[in-house]
């Protein structure tokens, strides 16, 4: 087999097997099984692949195959059509593949939580979270921009599924808003593609960024503006920045706790992804980069000020996920290579650590079967190795050394510095300090102050799992924290790329 | 007066996706929101076909009698149809989706009306 062929597999395995789980039903052992078989080598696979291009059907440009390309008349070989990808390309460098290996292991910790959490695990919600994983990476993966459309499209139906799937209560109701947006959303962003596709002839985005390079399509006409305007609705739909943050902080209260810490990973690696792709397109334009910044900022601020307002904890972590995804947008609107890098670094410490959030508070939920902080209290003397765990957690959101996030936004405090734009760096650091008092309230109000006499606390253990996830995410918190250079050596090279 | 099918194929996408997206936003019943969307969805369809579409072109299939750099010049370009056959799919997929939580959340609540149905409860 060619090795290139792997980089397929990492979409195709959580498929096949996604596909596999949703025909098993009260089969619980088997579900048990190849779920957690699937889930231990989806991260596994990305480090085992080497880096290249995978041409799916052998289509490989005219250029790279001199047996098809011999006769062809000079209307094909003379002209840009040679080099042109006629099949859909896959692209996995260091970057990819930190990201895919990061969304790999946050699927995991999601499965070895959600099978250890249910005593009989429906085949059907692992069949989600498998196709929801795949579609992510083939996103971050492809280079061919109706493909990623397709992939959105399954990403969101999947996301929908989860959502329904928790059974909590009006979970059907934000699952319904959710796709009604959604089908506003896609089409649009079909539209912006085709667009693009009447204008360059190609849905390759090498191929679109080499037409634009070539002077043969105008990058600063309003047809390509209007493309803009419409891929990025959709952008701002599948990672939930405003005006989309409270139907996706919705989504994330609504989903069971491992659900929400892999719908928040998704909308994370879908925001770098189409993040990417925007800004290989579009940088040509100076306003596009002013705009990913202008509704970054945004982002970061009614994400994290409508935190403190709320009382459900699963909306206060939704809202303060939402607020992180502005310091990523910023990174990348920064449009330089240090920019770039310290935005993909801390899109990949966000995921971890609001995976950890979502597991760890999931822990409160597991043992009162409530998430509204105005009924809840005490939790520290219920288990105050996971209330320490929480706690940290918390920290290593708000930025606090030695973790991870404190390396990814001094980075980017640096690089807006660097950028003649220390006013970001003054926001940054502003609403660090929020989010670490938001936090700390809600901290306080669970697991601190005396448990409210009406609060029934249940008697079931908390799985050994759970607490096994969350040491593990503690650890590469703090290793990312100690080496960033683990990640940010991975991240370079397509930052660098992007500039 | 001769007018040119293309740009009237044009209009109509454009009108397409204009009503659709005003009853997905604006109309208060669920069912008529999901027409929006659906006028949308299709809209975006014949946006694509239109684009496709050559003037005297021929149908993008290469026969052995056939001419290479005829058959290049001539032919209709194939990818705005595989896109829109793909999309159909979806937009079929999503749809049943939608109407799937329409009909359970118009069981729960004995009505089509998205304001009362997706009123946020603060839950």
């Amino acid at each position: 087999m060619n090795a290139n062929a792997l980089i397929a597999v990492m979409v195709i395995l959580p498929i096949a097997s996604a596909l596999f789980l949703n025909l098993l039903h009260k089969k619980d052992r088997t579900i048990k099984i190849l779920a957690i078989i699937t889930a231990i080598v989806i991260p596994i696979i990305p480090l085992l692949t080497p880096y290249g291009s995978h041409f799916f059907g052998g289509y490989v440009p005219l250029a790279q195959n001199a047996t098809l390309a011999q006769g062809l008349p000079s209307l094909i070989t003379g002209t840009q059509l040679f080099q042109f990808h006629p099949g859909i390309m896959y692209v996995f460098t260091s970057a990819q593949q930190l990201m895919v290996f990061v969304l790999g292991l946050i699927t995991f910790f999601a499965i070895f939580t959600f099978l250890n959490e249910t005593k009989r695990p429906s085949g059907v919600y692992a069949f989600l979270m498998f196709m929801g994983t795949a579609s992510v990476s083939a996103i971050l993966l492809s280079d061919d921009i109706f493909n990623i459309f397709v992939f959105f499209e399954i990403a969101a139906l999947a996301q929908v599924g989860i959502i329904v799937a928790s059974g909590i209560k009006n979970n059907y109701e934000t699952a319904l808003k959710y796709t009604l947006l959604g089908n506003i959303a896609g089409p649009l962003l079909l539209l912006g593609i085709v667009i693009l596709l009447g204008v360059t002839g190609n849905v390759n985005v090498t191929d679109m960024v080499f037409t634009f390079k070539q002077g043969y399509v105008d990058p600063n006409s309003p047809v390509i503006l209007m493309s803009m305007a419409l891929i990025a609705f959709g952008w701002l739909y599948a990672s939930g920045l405003p005006p989309f943050h409270t139907i996706k902080s919705a989504v994330y209260s609504k989903a069971l706790p491992h659900g929400a810490a892999l719908l928040q990973a998704f909308s994370v690696f879908t925001l770098v992804a189409i993040g990417i792709i925007i800004l290989r397109l579009f940088s040509y334009n100076p306003f596009t980069n002013i705009a990913i910044i202008g509704i970054s900022v945004i982002a970061m601020i009614l994400g994290i000020t409508m935190a403190i307002v709320q009382t459900d904890y699963k909306r206060i972590l939704g809202y303060l996920a939402v607020g992180e995804l502005g310091y990523i947008g910023i990174g990348l609107g920064l449009g330089t290579a240090f920019g770039i890098t310290a935005g993909l670094f801390q899109a990949v410490n966000e995921a971890i650590i609001t995976s950890f959030l979502f597991i760890g508070f999931g822990t409160v939920l597991y043992k009162t079967r409530t998430s509204n902080t105005r009924k809840l209290g005490g939790m520290m003397y219920v288990n105050p190795k996971v209330a320490l765990l929480v706690l940290l957690a918390g920290l290593a959101m708000a930025g606090v050394p030695p973790l991870n996030a404190f390396q990814s936004k001094l980075m980017l405090i640096q690089a807006a510095i660097q950028s003649g734009l220390p006013e970001l760096g003054i926001i940054m650091i502003l609403l660090s300090i929020v989010t670490f008092m938001t936090f700390m309230k809600a901290f306080y109000t669970i697991y601190m102050r005396p448990k409210p006499k009406e609060l029934e606390i249940l008697d079931n253990k908390i799985p050994r799992s759970t607490v096994i996830s969350m040491v593990a995410l503690l650890i590469i918190c703090v290793i990312l924290g100690l080496f960033p250079q683990i990640a940010t050596n991975s991240l370079q090279t397509l930052a660098a790329g992007l500039v | 007066m001769v007018v040119d099918s293309q740009l009237m194929s044009f209009f109509t996408a454009g009108s397409l996706v204009v009503i659709g997206i005003f009853a997905a936003l604006f109309l208060d019943n669920l069912i008529k929101k999901i027409i929006g969307l659906a006028f949308l969805a299709d809209g975006v369809n014949l946006f694509i076909i239109t684009m496709g579409y050559k003037p005297g072109g021929i149908v993008y299939i290469f026969l052995p009698d056939m001419v290479v750099s005829n058959f290049a010049q001539t032919a209709s370009y194939p990818l705005p149809f595989a896109l829109v056959l793909t999309n159909i799919v979806i937009g079929a997929s999503t749809l049943a989706v939608i109407l799937g939580l329409v009909i359970i959340l118009n069981k729960r609540h004995g009505s089509l009306s998205a304001s009362k149905i997706l009123r946020d409860k603060g839950e």
